[in-house]
């Protein structure tokens, strides 16, 4: 179906652009990797008091190296017009929308998976049973933020302080993502059973559901705009 | 019947009027050449006809589709090869013709690229990324993703810009073809000689007004 054909081709060529450049992925991931360094280094903790704080500096780093990628993601569109492109193509708006949102939920899921072991190892964090339920967590969690930042990156592309603007605009509508995240991060790094912290990951569920539907709905004006 | 055509459309940027009450119509089978002095809103004109941009006052069809309420119809009926080349600099020739064939829902065999790419002498660079190509290269390329595409509706921004003369007769043929086909093109350029070869009709847009000359007068370098 043409519909799934576009989400596939933009996702693939966003991918195989960020493949050969490399240039979102470095910079997403010496970004993390400075975040991690200066925390472990700051921070004098024994077992227990890591275990209610890397919750936080996880999402933390996550958020911040999310952004680095989200903010690109169309402002590489501007080279040689392509964003124009994206315009006047016939192909539906939302599957743009949902190619561009596969790929940036895959650049930062890789990012997360590859720093995810550095946080172990610098906090000396015992995951090994809570491994599935934490990346069930990442999961959602990286979907809400892939879902607005995509949608906000293509609000803010033709703006001049882009850079500046897309945090701006972003952080405080997924401060609901974060707390959830950190929330349900907390819970599972504590080996606490899985309802004691479910309603945080409903939350991130529903919110992924919403704002998906959303964006992609709104996208057409967005992109038209 | 009349694939083009735009009435009474008036551009204006705050209280700047680029244009105003102006009509354009281009038959299907035409090709319609628009001068006119920079700055005179010809690029502002092909970016309101390819739903860039909306137009201040008036109303245009592409191919019988209204522009301000059936955009996606019309844009899949209309190809505008605009300034910018529209390709992503670390994909190769084929994949950027893939990815804009993909957008519009058209799968065509490697034999129908290759044979496109060979057409417009781009074949020996097929596997290279376009960040490599030069200016008059990246024109070509999008001149097989037009001869690819075979557009109801063609609308070009200085099309001869940065091509050669081998590639400057190319585009020709290549136009000629297309309105061969039945299709409408629209182009805005400054080469009197080359648009003359292909034109059925000549405009001048200066000062707000559209003017209409013959092919003739504009060989004879009488027009602006």
């Amino acid at each position: 179906m043409p519909f799934f054909r576009v989400i596939r081709w933009v996702a693939w060529k966003d991918l195989i652009s960020e493949i050969r450049s490399r240039e979102t992925i470095s910079s997403m991931f010496f970004f993390a990797l400075i975040v991690i360094l200066v925390f472990s280094f700051s921070f004098s903790m024994d077992q227990s008091e890591t275990r209610e704080l890397i919750a936080g500096i996880i999402w933390v780093a996550f958020a911040f190296t999310g952004i680095i990628g989200l903010g690109k993601s169309f402002s590489a569109e501007l080279q040689n017009d392509c964003l124009e492109h994206l315009q006047i193509s016939p192909a539906s708006k939302g599957a743009i929308y949902l190619g561009k949102l596969a790929a940036n939920l895959l650049f930062m899921l890789i990012v997360e998976i590859i720093l995810f072991p550095m946080f172990v190892i610098f906090f000396n964090l015992d995951v090994v049973e809570q491994l599935p339920v934490l990346l069930l967590i990442f999961a959602l969690a990286t979907l809400g933020l892939s879902t607005v930042g995509t949608l906000f990156s293509a609000m803010t592309v033709q703006i001049r302080a882009r850079e500046v603007m897309l945090p701006i605009l972003l952080l405080p509508l997924a401060v609901p993502v974060m707390i959830a995240a950190v929330e349900a991060t907390r819970g599972a790094l504590n080996g606490s059973p899985i309802a004691m912290y479910g309603n945080w990951l409903q939350l991130l569920a529903v919110f992924d559901v919403v704002f998906t539907v959303m964006s992609f709905w709104v996208f057409e004006w967005i992109l038209d705009s | 019947m009349i694939a083009i055509r735009g009435c009474d459309l008036g551009k204006s940027y705050g209280h700047y009027r680029v244009f105003d009450r102006l009509s354009v119509e281009v038959e299907e089978g035409q090709c319609y050449a628009l001068f006119g002095p920079n700055g005179a809103g010809k690029t502002t004109l092909l970016r309101i006809l390819a739903t860039l941009s909306r137009p201040s006052t008036g109303r245009f069809e592409i191919a019988g589709h209204d522009g301000l309420t059936e955009k996606e119809t019309v844009r899949g009926a209309m190809l505008f090869l605009a300034h910018g080349s529209y390709l992503y600099d670390e994909l190769d020739a084929v994949e950027n013709l893939r990815f804009a064939l993909a957008l519009r829902g058209l799968t065509l065999t490697d034999r129908q690229i290759k044979l496109a790419l060979d057409r417009v002498a781009i074949g020996p660079f097929a596997d290279l990324k376009t960040r490599y190509y030069s200016a008059g290269m990246k024109k070509r390329l999008t001149v097989a993703k037009a001869m690819l595409i075979r557009p109801k509706v063609l609308l070009l921004d200085e099309p001869y810009t940065s091509l050669d003369e081998s590639g400057m007769r190319l585009m020709n043929q290549y136009l000629r073809d297309l309105a061969g086909e039945g299709a409408a093109v629209l182009m805005t350029t400054h080469d009197r000689v080359r648009s003359a070869e292909v034109a059925h009709r000549v405009g001048v847009l200066d000062k707000g007004r559209l003017q209409e000359c013959s092919v003739e007068e504009l060989k004879a370098h009488a027009i602006f």
